[in-house]
């Protein structure tokens, strides 16, 4: 698994891959901080927020290639022929995203010190955005890992992540709407059925809201039970991108 | 023929037909295991992993409101209903601090409390069904929340639960300063439980500033708030438990001496604040004091100024610290409260045996009085210096239930211009609502005096957060720091493409 982490997480300053990344997060970070601090407020927690709203730009870049890649150039085969556990190359690949996610959050800390240079005060909900941050940093990366092991086209792999993202992104608009679609359709049936009915599938989907669950970090409010949520979609899709392997090894053999 | 070629070709899949049904029923096993485990953690688990670690624990309830719900019978059913579908983001909405104590009620109302949002514009029948006279307006109140209790309603506005700066309302500009969102809500509900201990009438009309917090106060202390406008027919209703004259401009009329003196001659109780402003420097409240002298009290038309520099506050004469003296000091567990462009009240030089007179509130030793004309300037030789004056006193009459009155110098006490920039845990306010039990002689209020809770204050200092720091933060962030990158990724890329 180190040796996979290594790899992995050097490659990304091999290619242009790491330094593009770390540059777009600067500049969108630079300038949620910048707006902030034009009007004489920063509110880190706020800045955070915004953040986590790219990770659909920025996960797809960093995980495209993590199985993709090995992929095309044929050298997966090594995972399936050698006496490596795949769990352990998955994980490998997973933390190596994810310290590079570590490295472009050092913008923030340094917004931070800024912050409180300046007279500024980083609250407590500043603290469990961050926390929630780098928890939906390991889902969405697992998504894109996910992505990445289903083909060997890195722009597919990176389309196919992006949107998965994104769908999460919108899961509580698309809750809504389909709630309020199935009320009005059904409702010339049974009004009150129809909206019981509707109400309880937008209640459904925004279950699976992962910003909604963690909206109330930002407020003080820490919930373990919300972070067992994101840790679990995190796993389901380790899971997910590890049968896709598996199944791959046998079907090789 | 197609039969045997399909049997063959099952024969060889069999194996990955077996991992591929391996693969789905493991992942599908895997997701079951994920859902229950998260429903069972969040239906069982999540309250108890739940922390409030907000700095003043602004989305939990405070024991007092524990208490009350507590006290509440175990069948006692309070309905509350946010007229609006509920935001799915509340962060940084007026909601945000509302609806995660709401959700806080519920847990702790122990099944007495139910909270719901139903959006009226799709759910008309709502409004009906909560308020069917439709006395409260709800059509119009669609951002507000409406509590019910039996067949009694109360609506909240979300603009009710915080306390604003009140140079900025001036302005038109909401810049919440306060939380109060428990103490309303929570006031509300026992208003709907409890009942009003007593009617407050205030006097409306003799100049242009709102009663809101004096509002809020009162009905924090369940006591009924209502305007009693200047009318040619002045009358005091005969349910008035509490007359309150708050920061007059101009003097009472004749009409209005009359009632006042009658309803003060049945042993009325009567609340009183003056003080010095742009409107009225020149008014001598000829009317009013004589009013006044009945309970042998007099306003004199003389602004206050203190020498004493500790009790300066800021190094300014008109913007001072009082003491709290005599019984009065029990009132607040500070000692010095704070006044602003104070008028001097007196005891009259003549007073009538019946009535005791206590100063409240006083000045120090040095302090000065001066007379101010209409255009604000000082009157020659009406300085009186080196003495203690009174910025409040207090008459009460003999018997059992006798005629009261507080009269301030200052509406520092009751003013929302001071109230809203201050708070409701302001040692003023603490120190008028002992000054309204007393005349009211309202006990239960105790209970529910519930503190406003911090906002969080985000801003930078003035010094630092200059235009030309916005600018270098922009030139590091977002042009000097990406650049750097990009031409190190364009390096990296052109010196390992061969390779």
């Amino acid at each position: 698994m180190t040796a996979i982490f290594k790899r992995e997480f050097l490659s990304y300053f091999r290619s242009p891959v790491g330094y593009v990344a770390i540059a777009l997060f600067s500049f969108l970070s630079g300038f949620v901080f910048y707006t902030q601090f034009a009007t004489g407020v920063v509110d880190i927690a706020g800045e955070v927020i915004s953040l986590r709203s790219f990770f659909f730009v920025i996960v797809p870049i960093i995980t495209m290639g993590l199985l993709s890649e090995d992929k095309k150039r044929g050298t997966d085969v090594l995972y399936y022929t050698t006496p490596i556990n795949l769990f352990n190359v998955i994980i490998g690949k997973v933390l190596a995203a994810f310290c590079l996610y570590v490295i472009m959050f050092i913008n923030v800390i340094i917004h931070i010190i800024v912050t409180v240079n300046c007279g500024g005060v980083v609250g407590v909900g500043a603290i469990g955005t961050i926390i929630v941050f780098f928890f939906m940093a390991f889902m969405f990366i697992s998504i894109g890992l996910f992505a990445s092991a289903i083909t060997d086209n890195q722009i597919i792999s990176a389309i196919v992540s992006f949107v998965l993202i994104l769908i999460t992104q919108i899961l509580g608009t698309i809750g809504d709407y389909l709630g309020s679609a199935f009320t009005s359709m059904f409702s010339g049936i049974n009004t009150k059925i129809a909206g019981t009915v509707g109400s309880a599938i937008s209640s459904a989907i925004n279950w699976l809201d992962p910003f909604v669950k963690t909206q109330d970090f930002r407020l003080g409010i820490f919930s373990v039970s919300s972070l067992v949520f994101l840790v679990s979609v995190g796993i389901l899709f380790l899971y997910l991108t590890f049968r896709v392997l598996d199944k791959k090894r046998w079907s090789q053999a | 023929m197609s039969k045997l070629v399909s049997t063959e070709n099952k024969k060889t899949d069999n194996r990955s037909d077996k991992i591929k049904l391996y693969s789905i029923g493991a992942v599908v096993i895997l997701i079951g295991i994920l859902v229950i485990v998260n429903v069972l953690f969040e239906k069982i688990l999540g309250k108890a992993l739940t922390f409030d670690f907000s700095a003043s624990l602004s989305n939990t309830l405070s024991q007092d409101t524990i208490d009350y719900l507590d006290s509440l019978p175990s069948d006692t059913k309070i309905q509350i209903t946010g007229l609006f579908e509920k935001p799915s983001n509340i962060s940084g909405t007026r909601y945000q601090y509302i609806i995660p104590l709401l959700d806080d009620y519920v847990r702790s109302g122990k099944g007495k409390i139910s909270v719901e949002y139903v959006d009226a514009k799709t759910h008309p029948n709502i409004i009906s069904q909560l308020d069917p006279t439709g006395s409260y307006d709800l059509a119009n109140n669609l951002d507000s929340f409406v509590i019910k209790y039996n067949d009694k309603i109360k609506l909240v506005s979300p603009y009710d639960c915080y306390s604003y700066d009140n140079d900025y309302l001036s302005q038109g500009y909401y810049y919440v300063v306060g939380n109060n969102t428990e103490y309303t809500f929570t006031n509300s509900m026992f208003i709907l439980t409890q009942g009003y201990s007593c009617k407050a009438y205030v006097i409306t009309g003799l100049n242009d500033d709102p009663n809101t917090s004096l509002k809020n106060i009162l009905e924090g202390m369940a006591i009924e708030y209502n305007e009693l406008a200047v009318a040619e027919n002045f009358v005091i209703p005969e349910d008035c438990d509490l007359l309150i004259l708050n920061g007059p401009d101009s003097d009472i009329s004749e009409k209005m001496l009359v009632a006042m003196t009658q309803y003060m001659k049945n042993n009325g109780k009567l609340l009183v604040s003056v003080n010095y402003n742009i409107n009225n420097t020149g008014e001598e409240f000829f009317r009013l004091n004589k009013l006044l002298n009945e309970m042998n009290i007099n306003i004199d038309p003389a602004l206050i100024t203190e020498n004493d520099p500790w009790h300066q506050l800021g190094g300014y004469t008109t913007d001072t610290s009082v003491n709290t003296v005599g019984a009065f000091v029990d009132y607040v567990q500070t000692g010095a409260l704070h006044s602003t462009f104070a008028r001097s009240v007196r005891e009259v030089d003549t007073p009538a045996p019946s009535i005791s007179v206590y100063p409240v509130l006083v000045t120090s030793e040095n302090a000065a009085t001066v007379g101010v004309d209409k255009n604000g300037n000082e009157i020659a030789g009406t300085y009186v210096s080196e003495k203690q004056f009174n910025v409040c006193m207090f008459a009460a009459g003999e018997g059992e239930d006798p005629a009261k009155a507080f009269v301030f110098g200052t509406t520092n006490f009751t003013s929302d211009e001071y109230i809203t920039s201050y708070g409701l845990n302001d040692s003023n306010v603490t120190f008028i609502k002992s000054c309204i039990r007393e005349l009211t002689s309202t006990k239960m209020v105790t209970v529910l005096d519930i503190a406003t809770k911090n906002v969080d204050n985000f801003s930078l200092t003035p010094e630092k957060a200059t235009a030309s720091a916005a600018t270098a933060i922009l030139v590091i962030f977002m042009i000097a720091i990406p650049v750097i990158l990009v031409a190190a990724g364009i390096i990296v890329y052109t010196k390992r493409k061969n390779l």
